[in-house]
């Protein structure tokens, strides 16, 4: 498991190499430039469409892990990464689903590109190695969905609760047993 | 060289030749497969009426930016064809309303979407659909809504819940149509309905305003022989549920339905407020179908592990039906789903097949066409079930044995039919009674001991008469449950259709010591003193029924009738009034208020009851007897005499009408046509020295003196002693 973990971890740490780039903009327009405040100890970022049913269906159970994790220094980040998202349907989005927390548009998809996201719903770890971001963790959630249309009545393996609870522990992060399953991240330079 | 070059020319000829549709396959794969032309047709089609906005689907596809925002998705679920929902194999069944995508249109989604979901020209697209926002058949008769909105939890397991919806009105309605307006579409996988006739489980959940949770729910049927006849299920591609002709379903006073609905969580709470929406009819069922059940839960206890797991039932039809729908029902563990009929010549007919069942996409299946299943025919129900830990669906992690039960994580083997009895001979019992007696056999058979099943049997034999093969299965009951309230009572009712009016009485006051507010023996035991003429014993039954069922009809009737009996008319009539009261179209009150007016010598108030009476019952003689005589006390002898006409077409053998008539055409002076009625009855029952004497009075009135004198004779011949004829004879002039 630790050896199988280790390789896309290489291979990020050589392609995130940033020190004072932006990663998108917050619902005010601004920039956001840090993922990882002082004192946190790693981001999660959560790939989330207000129009996709799976990733909404997600966010009660981010919820849960933001509220459990954040106080350990692990810091949340609700990406939009479709270019059709605007400012007003995330507001909304964010009123409907009481999402109170940082918000990221990825406006310039950076935060996609990073973390390889496809998907919505799908999460990445980042934790910091001096000034550069290092991905510990890519993919799904649980293991509810299997596929469209293919769930279990409830996860009987929780990938992202365990990796956080690795990471906490200083523990190696596994990498995740299956692949998200949800809404297709629309690509900003498709045609 | 000189041979093989002839040759390879041949060979460049077949190729030209072999591959010409080949090369019209690639000029077609040329041409770009669009939104406009090619997928919107078949989205709108299929997918349009769940995915619009504001409808169930999670988001809409009508527009070509929908479509391409989902385009992997669509791409995705329809190859795996998890959508458009469609659960049941083809040519296993011939189903009404199949989303099942063709080959042609998955290649045309697949080429659509692998080659850059181009738009095409926006003019090639047909019209986008149109969904209303409100009700689609109109605003309903009677709109019912859930007592408290109730929020379903943003997260965790699909809940099931029920919600009681009482009938409000004071009147039965025949129901055409129904909507279902869940309140938050996107959320409910499915609903189904269920019509509670004596409001048992609100009296069993008190706190019912909130809804109850549950996923599977038993009900009491009632006394009487009323089987659910439809199905009455919503998914989120069929909002309103239209009956056929002829075969509405019903709602009587009292009745309450229970909404049970299949919620999944979207990730924020969400407020259910449902309403169901009704349309009326005025025209009563002609046709009345019948749900039965196939079932094997008995059999259910599922090893943890156990992968093919199977149950199976079977059931020969007493009679021959037409088969209207089939609805498969398992929980998680099922897997595969099967139900066939072996044709009484020995032939396999498919009636459903669903090799990958999923709870979540559950539905009642219509035939297109009626299937008939002759008398005979052995319906089939298989199911497979998988509690491995390969099977997503399973509840448990790891996988527990696991039995038959109401919640989720209990299992349930179950197939219902809905089936037309058809080719019924003229005069026969209710077809229905012949399935429920065959079915509850049926279940016996499996499960000797079943109380429920022995019940519905006696009270099927009931219904077909067979009094002793019922009062024999009540007793049975009895046996084990004395005190048993419903069989006390029922064989009472049995025993007094046999004639035994003493052992009935004796099982009503038994019933009544078992439960002294229970309303049904105590109206049975005052309806039999009614009977038996002990009217002042009646009264204070009713009296003591009506302190515990104020708003019982046929109470208030009863008591009324007692009233009367007693000489009491005043009383008599506050109870018709009441029963009026709570419901305006009975018959029995409009019909003695229409006595008591006569009585009264208020002839015009008896024409306004007894003319309500009769629009209720118009093939009753008796009430346009009643009505005739009133509008002959009103002197409106043409009204009386177009009653007696209507009333001689509905039954011309009747002797009695016939010399009413007469009476009445002697009244307006009209002799020859009454000679002829009274002649009619003669000829019916020509031993009546009373119509011979009558006829003679009419001979005699037209100057028929030889005719009238040999009428008298014949009466004198068959009553010696009739005074009346013997003066008219000596009235006559001498011959």
């Amino acid at each position: 498991m630790v050896s199988r973990a280790m390789i896309p971890l290489l291979v990020c740490a050589l392609a995130v190499a940033s020190g004072a780039q932006t990663f998108g903009v917050d619902l005010n327009n601004r920039p956001v430039t840090q993922l990882v405040s002082p004192g946190s100890r790693a981001a999660v970022l959560f790939f989330l469409a207000s129009d996709c049913p799976i990733s909404n269906r997600y966010i009660p159970e981010i919820q849960r892990l933001e509220h459990n994790f954040a106080p350990q220094g692990i810091q949340f980040w609700w990406v939009y990464p479709n270019p059709d998202e605007t400012t007003a349907k995330i507001q909304r989005h964010q009123e409907q689903f009481h999402i109170h927390t940082n918000v990221v548009i990825d406006n310039k998809q950076r935060l996609t590109t990073m973390a390889r996201a496809t998907i919505t719903p799908e999460v990445a770890i980042f934790v910091p190695v001096g000034s550069r971001l290092r991905e510990v963790y890519h993919g799904r959630i649980d293991n509810r969905y299997l596929a469209l249309g293919r769930q279990r009545p409830a996860a009987t393996r929780h990938d992202l609760e365990d990796a956080l609870s690795a990471l906490t522990a200083n523990r190696p992060v596994a990498t995740p047993g299956g692949q998200p399953v949800g809404c297709s991240i629309i690509p900003r330079s498709a045609p | 060289m000189r041979i093989l070059l002839p040759a390879s020319l041949a060979l460049f000829a077949c190729i030209a030749v072999g591959f010409s549709p080949w090369r019209a396959a690639v000029r077609a794969a040329e041409t770009p497969v669009t939104w406009s032309r090619h997928i919107a047709p078949i989205v709108y089609r299929n997918c349009a009426a769940c995915h619009h906005l504001g409808g169930p689907g999670p988001f809409s596809l009508l527009s070509y930016a929908d479509g391409r925002r989902h385009g992997q998705q669509i791409l995705d679920v329809t190859q795996s064809r998890y959508m458009p929902p469609w659960l049941p194999a083809p040519g296993y069944g011939d189903f009404a309303g199949e989303r099942r995508l063709s080959a042609e249109d998955l290649a045309l989604i697949r080429r659509w979407v692998t080659s850059g979901m181009a738009e095409g020209n926006p003019a090639d697209a047909p019209p986008e659909p149109h969904f209303g926002t409100t009700w689609q058949m109109g605003k309903p008769d009677l709109i019912l809504s859930v007592n408290r909105p109730w929020t379903l939890p943003g997260s965790g397991a699909d809940t099931f819940r029920n919600f009681v919806l009482p009938y409000p009105l004071a009147q039965t309605h025949f129901i055409r149509a129904m909507e279902i307006r869940p309140g938050t579409p996107q959320v409910v996988h499915h609903a189904n309905i269920l019509i509670d006739r004596t409001a048992s489980y609100r009296h069993e959940h008190p706190d019912w305003k909130d809804g109850v949770a549950g996923m599977e729910l038993e009900l009491d049927g009632g006394n009487t022989f009323d089987p659910d006849s439809h199905f009455l299920f919503w998914k989120p591609d069929t909002p309103v549920l239209e009956e056929p002709n002829g075969m509405p379903w019903r709602l009587d006073p009292g009745n309450d339905l229970i909404l049970n609905m299949h919620l999944k969580p979207s990730g924020k709470p969400e407020t259910i407020d449902a309403q169901i929406g009704l349309y009326f009819t005025d025209k009563p069922p002609t046709r009345h179908p019948m749900l039965l059940q196939l079932e094997d839960d008995r059999d259910l206890d599922i090893p943890a592990g156990a992968r093919d797991f199977v149950a199976h039932d079977e059931f020969t039809l007493p009679i021959d039906v037409e088969l209207l729908g089939i609805y498969p029902h398992a929980h998680y563990l099922g897997r595969e789903l099967e139900a066939w009929a072996i044709l009484p010549e020995g032939k396999k007919k498919w009636l459903i097949r669903i090799p990958s069942w999923d709870i979540d996409r559950q539905a009642v299946y219509r035939y297109r066409a009626p299937v008939l299943l002759p008398h005979g025919t052995v319906i089939h129900m298989h199911y497979v079930y998988d509690n491995s830990d390969q099977n997503i669906h399973n509840p448990n992690s790891p996988p527990l044995r696991v039995r038959a039960g109401n919640r989720s994580v209990d299992e349930m083997a179950h197939l219902w039919l809905q089936v037309l009895p058809i080719n019924v001979p003229k005069g026969s019992p209710d077809p229905r009674l012949l399935l429920e007696q065959a079915w509850m056999e049926h279940r016996l058979h499996q499960q000797p001991g079943d109380s429920v099943a022995l019940y519905n049997l006696a009270s099927a034999e009931a219904g077909l008469g067979h009094n002793a093969q019922a009062i024999a299965a009540y007793r049975a009951i009895l046996r084990d449950h004395p005190d048993d309230l419903r069989s006390l009572n029922s064989v009472g009712v049995a025993l007094e259709s046999t004639g035994n009016g003493q052992e009935a009485e004796q099982a009503f006051r038994q019933a009544i010591a078992a439960g002294p507010g229970s309303c049904d023996p105590r109206f049975n035991l005052a309806s039999l003193d009614l009977k038996q003429s002990k009217f002042q014993d009646a009264e204070p039954q009713f009296r003591t029924m009506l302190a515990h069922c104020p708003n019982d009809v046929a109470a208030h009737n009863g008591l009324g009738i007692a009233l009367a009996a007693e000489g009491n008319n005043s009383s008599a009539q506050s109870e018709f009034k009441s029963a009026l009261a709570l419901n305006p179209q009975d018959f029995t009150a409009q019909y003695q208020l229409g006595e008591i007016a006569i009585a009264a010598g208020r002839p015009a108030d008896a024409i306004d009851f007894l003319s309500a009476a009769s629009k209720e019952r118009p093939e009753d003689i008796d009430t346009r007897q009643r009505l005739a005589m009133a509008f002959a006390q009103s002197g409106r002898p043409a009204d009386a005499l177009a009653q007696l006409r209507e009333s001689e077409r509905l039954s011309p053998k009747n002797v009695g009408l016939h010399a009413l008539l007469s009476q009445v055409l002697a009244g307006m002076g009209q002799l020859q046509q009454a000679i002829d009625e009274q002649d009619e009855a003669l000829r019916l029952q020509p031993q009546d020295p009373d119509g011979w004497n009558n006829l003679g009075v009419l001979e005699a009135r037209i100057g028929k003196t030889s005719a009238a004198r040999a009428d008298f004779q014949q009466a004198l011949q068959l009553a010696p002693k009739h005074a009346q004829a013997r003066a008219n004879l000596s009235q006559l002039p001498p011959q």
